[in-house]
């Protein structure tokens, strides 16, 4: 008998579905929009506010993927990952204004190595948290949330309180959407490598995944460390495009906005980290306008809307808007044809 | 010796204040096994409507506390009914974050409704000052909010422990899944934990308001000093909670007192780190045990 699949004829919507671009592709046409949306920003035909709000997106976007490593791939509830923004923060700023003239050459080495700090206290403060799980390893990743901003707070070398002042500006949004695609590049690359299988082994079932032959403690610290190190990067980036940095903000509220925006867009999806952020960010700026222009004593009401659109959003569809799904480009080509669910 | 005395009964005030906001966090976690963190909110909500009920209708501190403690506890129920019943079966990240996005509602709506600036509560108890012995001065608000708080503690001890509802709180906390088999209201029973941890807040709050002063967003600061205070405790368990909160207190107090007022956060969390670390339920929390 013979065996052999019969090939029907694909419809237009159905190749059109299936011809996705590579992601080198796409990398590539997303890094020449923002170029572009950059020199005329730079050249006055676009509003700079517009600039603003696409490069704090692109920073939340980082933040965001890479707490999803952690809370959502590996699926424990780290709350401390603006602590290690504020390592990258501050290694960067110390960078930046003590070693070389600003420029290219000193946004790198500023970037390297907040990056490198936050991984290197990401790792050590994984050390100790994954001694525990579950709601314990929570307070314990807030704790050195609050250890690290307290630290930065007495030592006089980086301003204390007070903060620290006159960083120069270097990150723009072209520098902010390489590090986009950096990170993502990087993190989807993980995520469906064995070390991602590892990390989302050990969600569904730790025990399960440890007499797989699984180092549970090993694999762990690696995402946290990684987790840290975007953190680190981004944080690197805000310091260079704020020009100012105070302790106080990095501590849990910050945490919890990116909880939000992670919650929100779902969390073990990395397409839905970028549509948590974008959808939350843009929300806001929109609900400030609309509400603004109706009446400018109603632009505070965006506070009180915003919370319920999360409550009615986790009362609705309990998984965020993207939990655990992925967007059909997003997820390596092998995989579509294999699974149509695209986990 | 006069001196220390004093900055222990400073201790007991603000532990005091912990214990009341970090009993709601231990029960609701008990039963549910959930962190509300709308329930630091909840505590500045009470603060809030006590200073409401305080300055415009002049109500005297004897009618206005049991009052805002009954309001906080429906305000606590109605959250509980709206926001929490519907995810109670559903992943547990989905409650917590739902709990977050309540918390940062009430936050604003509070600042909407009475504005952004720091309040005091009108002081409304005895603050005559007490001498004893040779120089160990105290204020009579200072003892009153201390004892008034252990009174509420005591309560509460023997409802859980001698009341039909208190035995059903507990047997819920041991096995939610079974208790509804054996005729008990799993949702009067949540219900009635969320007002008794509301209206223990919302105490905590108008002690907080006499002695320190108020805003909507001391929530999130004092909810999570009081979340502490109970996971070192020992989360779930009462008498863990009001030791955890008085432990914590004593920590930043003499921090303040004998190293640097910077230092209040980083020593009290780093103190966190190591007791979880030696007990890593807590201190008088059961050891999970996982069955495999």
């Amino acid at each position: 008998m013979k065996q052999h699949q019969t090939t029907k004829p694909m419809s237009l919507i159905t190749k059109l579905r299936t011809a996705t671009p590579s992601w080198s592709i796409l990398a590539i046409a997303f890094l020449a929009l923002s170029g572009v949306l950059e020199l005329l920003g730079d050249m006055d035909y676009l509003n700079q506010y517009y600039l603003h709000i696409l490069i704090i997106v692109g920073m939340n976007i980082i933040l965001v993927a890479s707490l999803n490593l952690v809370n959502g791939y590996l699926g424990e509830f780290a709350l401390g990952h603006a602590g290690f923004m504020a390592v990258g923060a501050y290694t960067a700023a110390v960078i930046a204004t003590k070693i070389g003239p600003p420029g290219l050459p000193t946004l790198i080495i500023a970037l390297i190595g907040s990056t490198l700090a936050a991984a290197l206290i990401g790792y050590l403060v994984g050390l100790i948290t994954f001694k525990t799980v579950g709601d314990y390893l929570a307070i314990i990743t807030l704790g050195f949330n609050m250890i690290i901003v307290n630290a930065i707070q007495n030592i006089d070398y980086l301003g204390g309180p007070r903060g620290f002042i006159g960083i120069p500006k270097a990150t723009n949004l072209f520098i902010v959407a390489i590090c986009v695609v950096l990170t993502y590049t990087v993190l989807r690359n993980l995520v469906y490598s064995d070390h991602g299988r590892r990390w989302i082994s050990i969600r569904e079932n730790a025990i399960a995944a440890e007499l797989m032959g699984i180092d549970i403690n090993r694999a762990k610290n690696m995402a946290f460390t990684i987790a840290a190190a975007f953190a680190g990067l981004a944080g690197g980036l805000w310091a260079q495009y704020q020009q100012f940095i105070t302790p106080k903000s990095f501590d849990y509220i910050k945490t919890t906005d990116l909880l939000v925006m992670l919650y929100l867009g779902g969390t073990g999806s990395l397409s839905g980290s970028i549509l948590g952020v974008v959808f939350y960010t843009v929300l806001m700026e929109v609900l400030r306008n609309v509400l603004s222009m109706i009446d400018p004593r109603l632009a505070e009401l965006r506070m009180l809307i915003s919370p319920l659109i999360l409550v009615v959003v986790m009362l609705t569809k309990q998984s965020g808007l993207m939990g655990n799904r992925e967007w059909r480009w997003f997820s390596p080509r092998k995989e579509e044809n294999t699974d149509e669910s695209c986990s | 010796m006069e001196i220390i005395i004093q900055q222990l009964l400073n201790a007991a005030q603000l532990g005091a204040v912990y214990a009341l906001i970090a009993l709601g966090y231990t029960m609701v976690y008990g039963i549910l096994r959930m962190i509300n963190f709308a329930h630091g909110d909840i505590f500045m909500v009470g603060a809030f409507i006590g200073f409401l009920l305080a300055t415009t209708v002049n109500m005297p501190l004897v009618l206005m506390m049991p009052l805002t403690m009954l309001l906080t506890a429906f305000v606590g129920i109605a959250i509980e009914r709206v926001a929490y019943r519907k995810l109670r079966d559903a992943n547990r990240m989905s409650l917590v974050i739902t709990a977050l996005g309540v918390g940062i509602f009430l936050e604003n709506f509070v600042r909407m409704v009475v504005g952004p600036q720091t309040r005091q509560i009108p002081a409304q108890l005895p603050d005559k000052i007490l001498t004893f012995g040779s120089g160990l001065v105290v204020t009579e608000d200072k003892l009153l909010i201390i004892l008034i708080s252990l009174a509420l503690m005591t309560i509460l001890w023997l409802f859980t422990n001698k009341t039909l509802m208190g035995t059903a709180m507990r047997a819920v906390a041991d096995n939610a899944d079974v208790i509804p088999l054996m005729g008990i209201n799993l949702n009067r029973v949540i219900a009635v934990t969320f007002a008794i941890g509301s209206a223990l807040a919302a105490a905590g709050g108008i002690f907080y308001g006499q002695a320190y002063s108020i805003d909507p967003y001391m929530g999130i600061d004092l909810g999570w000093k009081a979340f502490i205070a109970a996971v070192i405790g020992g989360i779930g368990s009462i008498e863990g909670a009001v030791l955890g909160s008085f432990m914590l207190a004593g920590v930043e107090v003499f921090t303040v007192a004998y190293l640097s007022s910077n230092l209040k956060n980083g020593i009290a969390f780093g103190l966190l780190i190591l007791l979880l670390l030696i007990w890593p339920s807590g201190i008088m929390g059961k050891p999970m045990i996982k069955k495999v």
